[in-house]
């Protein structure tokens, strides 16, 4: 199989390595040229033309433009798979909605779960789960990447694993910013078993099925959090609770973080589509500064209690 | 049993003496009856060989033998002699059939099965009705000018100043001679596919091809006609998934075959009001299968979705709709057999009304695209969301040839459902009272804050707007809906975008008085009052998409809970 991947980032090069382990003729587009043994690297999307499989590796707020861009070289033929966390615009449109009305291409669809770049890049056993509303994608993926070390599972709802995908971002910088306030066992299961409830709502209002929450993208990832990957949503947490800038927090925490953006952005839809999400209002608050750190916590518990 | 019973069971045909030639530029529908058998002998065979298996073919007849003997049994009717007998005798013998009878019941009943949906098509009786329906409607109208308006063979009648057509009709006239039309309307009356036939000839473009309700075939002068121009029937009482196949695959050979086809995705008329906001996609999935299925025989025919809105000032059946919404029952009655369409005196009624409007019905044939969501250029080629040109083949190509998967073809009809649904909010005409009503009903949520939507239907005349404020907010509304226009987020009627806030607030309640049994608003001098919160409530929905688009920032909170009832929960 011919694959391609847009991104040079940690996850670009990952799969672009994973795929070059199961022997197949891969082509990498970056900014900036890499080497990597058995990938060939191109800085021109057009490029990829000639390619079955193309996997999008860039930050959400990039895809937008990126795939349009490299939708001018695309047709029907084409298979687009995209890793990001993210969620776009006041409605939250998930990034294979995005695939789906920048490029012509409609086997679109979206890799998710407990995946790590490092994982993938050297072969280490992991799980992924594979959204799409097209059974070949999804068998497509498999053949690229997935190898005896990486299990990769299948769903049909697409939209759910994304939406589940980007609210467990969210949950985790929840997560670091908890952690910095010492919340406890007790209080870290608190929030996490909320921030599904939440994150379903979300879902559900979204057009993504309760079920996918409770699969690999939804509570699997969230797992992986609570089991302390390092990933940079919760050093993001961690940086704002201590009282840092937006600026500076994202600085500290590296890379580009949807989940500063999305929690206003969860929030202000909650409120349009008249469903509760505390804890994204809470987030979205401090962010916005009109919380002081200290006391997101103190809001949340003061909530009023109730049935499950 | 009665002449009259016999016209349901069997629609009547007129006989032909000498066979018919069709001219070789006429559409494909008036070649159908030559090609009728073959047709029915392709779907029932193509039904029949999809179980393969022993099981499969076992739980196929078996399946339809339990659904129809239980059907029949309760309707004891005309059909339930006829038939009884035969799924009974089956259903004893599948258990003891070798493999090759069980092959031949199979053929056997999907052969019943597609003989019965089956239309036909005569191009007299399609000659016919294009002078006499708009003439006996418009009879129905004007008794009066009846004699004068069937003996002049005048053309302009009252009901082409009634029906309004716009959109892409030039485009359409081009693209039907490159591929295969199917249009996707949004439906909100029984009136739909006979208004829109009309709308179709008026505009000079094509006859179509349907399916109508069985139900729709009681009446036998609608049902000669019906029969008689290629509707072809499907009874939504029959249960069994064999019935289903056949009506798919009946579909899918027909646009396989280049007839033009009509068919309502959302299912059944919109109970609410609202524009369709699900969709049932069996049939749009049979033309996308029929794409597929052109491409590997090698016939390279395109096909072209038209989504279209059909955009009402008064609802004929807007009453029984509305309840059987807000009934509880609602959910289980597909069926509705007792509403204003099969009452003549409410047609009566109804057209009498009309009588008085311009435009009262407008239908907009929106922007075409094809199987996969993508709009189309001047040649007919698929264009991209750069604006490049395409062929459409490669989406059902693997390892660069085109070949068939029934889950991916399932895949992209899911996609053309999302992007059909958005076609329809942005090609749906709000009418006057969709704006006047949306106004009164945000006014009733404004006052009645955090009570229920069922609390609020029961305040008959509780709540009033002062005709200054009332006539400010229409104009507001106006404006903003006008701005949307431009963005091409919706569209207006003309009289909304060009007559005074007063005009369509006069017109609106002048319409809503009279016809149905109640009033849905009335005009109190200084004030207006929402009589009848319901009547407001089924006008307003077709806005509650653009909901909060509209409000002002006072009315935003009423707004969104407006806006809430079209999310999917």
């Amino acid at each position: 199989m011919k694959v391609g991947v847009v991104g040079g980032g940690g996850f670009g090069r990952g799969i672009a390595m994973a795929s070059a382990r199961q022997d197949h003729d891969v082509r990498l587009h970056g900014r900036s040229a890499r080497t990597i043994e058995g990938v060939r690297w191109t800085s021109s999307l057009g490029d990829l033309a000639d390619r079955d499989l193309i996997f999008m590796a860039v930050p959400s707020h990039l895809c937008p433009e990126l795939s349009f861009e490299l939708g001018k070289h695309l047709d029907g033929r084409h298979m687009l798979v995209h890793v990001s966390r993210g969620l776009v615009g006041d409605d939250l449109q998930t990034l294979s909605q995005v695939l789906r009305q920048k490029t012509p291409c409609r086997r679109v669809g979206a890799l998710a779960g407990p995946l790590d770049a490092d994982a993938l890049a050297e072969g280490k056993p992991a799980g992924v789960i594979v959204g799409s509303r097209f059974p070949e994608v999804a068998a497509a993926v498999r053949s690229a990447i997935g190898g005896p070390a990486l299990r990769i599972y299948e769903s049909r709802d697409v939209l759910g694993v994304e939406i589940a995908s980007a609210m467990v971002g969210l949950l985790a910088l929840a997560l670091g910013y908890g952690s910095e306030y010492q919340a406890g066992p007790s209080a870290t299961a608190v929030l996490l078993t909320r921030g599904i409830a939440e994150a379903t709502r979300v879902m559900t209002s979204l057009g993504g099925k309760a079920e996918t929450m409770t699969g690999l993208a939804g509570f699997g990832d969230l797992i992986a959090v609570a089991s302390g990957d390092d990933r940079p949503e919760i050093r993001l947490g961690r940086a704002l609770a201590s009282g840092m800038s937006i600026e500076d927090a994202g600085r500290e925490a590296g890379a580009h973080i949807e989940g500063v953006s999305i929690a206003k952005r969860v929030s202000r839809f909650a409120e349009r589509v008249r469903i509760e999400a505390p804890i994204a209002n809470a987030i979205a608050s401090v962010l916005s500064g009109e919380l002081a750190p200290g006391d997101a916590i103190t809001e949340l518990m003061a909530r009023r209690v109730g049935k499950e | 049993m009665s002449y009259l019973k016999r016209l349901y069971e069997k629609p009547l045909r007129l006989p032909r003496l000498s066979p018919y030639v069709p001219d070789p530029n006429d559409p494909a529908i008036f070649w159908f009856n030559s090609e009728r058998d073959q047709i029915v002998d392709e779907v029932a065979q193509r039904v029949a060989t999809a179980a393969t298996t022993r099981e499969g073919m076992e739980l196929a007849l078996n399946d339809a033998a339990i659904h129809e003997t239980r059907r029949l049994s309760k309707q004891r009717d005309q059909e339930a002699k006829d038939s009884l007998g035969y799924w009974r005798s089956l259903a004893r013998r599948i258990g003891r059939m070798s493999d090759d009878e069980k092959r031949e019941a199979l053929l056997k009943t999907t052969s019943r099965m597609s003989r019965d949906i089956a239309g036909n098509f005569d191009s007299r009786v399609y000659k016919m009705s294009q002078s006499i329906v708009p003439r006996l409607l418009t009879g129905v109208m004007r008794p009066s000018k009846l004699p004068i308006a069937v003996r002049s063979g005048a053309r302009s009648t009252a009901v082409d100043r009634l029906l309004t057509v716009e959109g892409n009709v030039e485009r359409l006239r081009d693209l039907q001679k490159r591929g295969t039309l199917v249009y996707v309307p949004t439906h909100s009356s029984n009136l739909d596919s006979i208004v829109l036939g009309h709308a179709l000839e008026q505009s000079g473009l094509s006859p179509v091809i349907y399916g109508a309700g069985k139900n729709l075939f009681t009446n036998p002068i609608i049902s000669f006609f019906m029969h008689n121009l290629g509707a072809y029937r499907v009874d939504r009482r029959v249960k069994a998934a064999l019935y289903k196949d056949v009506l798919k695959s009946y579909s899918q050979v027909m646009i396989e075959r280049g007839y033009h086809s009509l068919f309502f995705p959302g299912g059944t008329r919109s109970r609410s009001g609202m524009i369709e906001n699900r969709l049932k996609l069996g049939l749009a999935g049979s033309a996308v299968n029929a794409f597929a299925n052109n491409q590997v025989k090698g016939v390279d025919r395109r096909v072209y979705f038209v989504p279209t809105t059909i955009n009402y000032a008064l609802v004929l059946e807007a009453e029984t709709l509305v309840e059987d919404w807000l009934s509880d029952e609602g959910k289980a009655r597909y069926i509705i057999e007792d509403d204003e369409f099969s009452r003549i005196d409410r047609w009566v009624a109804f057209f009498r009304k009309l009588t008085s409007l311009e435009a009262a019905c407008i239908i907009r044939f929106g922007e075409p695209v094809d199987a996969f969501g993508n709009f189309i250029d001047d040649e007919g080629a698929s264009v991209t969301p750069a604006g490049s040109s395409i062929d459409p083949a490669g989406y059902v190509m693997q390892n660069g040839k085109p070949n068939r998967d029934l889950a991916r073809e399932a895949a992209y009809t899911r996609d053309l459902g999302e992007v059909l649904l958005d076609r329809y909010k942005k090609e749906t005409v709000l009418m006057a009272q969709n704006v006047v009503a949306h106004v009164l009903f945000r006014r009733v949520v404004e006052r009645t804050d955090g009570i229920d939507l069922f609390a609020r239907l029961r305040l008959r005349g509780e709540v009033s707007m002062s005709r200054e404020e009332l006539r400010r907010t229409v104009g507001e509304t106006r404006d903003r809906l006008l701005e949307m226009q431009d963005r091409g987020a919706v569209r207006v009627s003309p009289f909304v975008a060009d007559a005074t806030p007063d005009t369509l607030i006069d017109r609106s309640l002048r319409v809503w008085s009279g016809y149905h049994s109640r009033v849905a608003a009335r005009d109190l001098g200084v004030e207006v009052t929402a009589e009848d919160p319901t009547l407001l409530l089924y006008y307003q929905n077709r806005l509650v998409p653009f909901a909060e688009d509209v409000a002002g920032a006072e009315s935003i909170a009423a707004a969104r809970e407006i806006g809430a009832m079209g999310v999917r929960r």
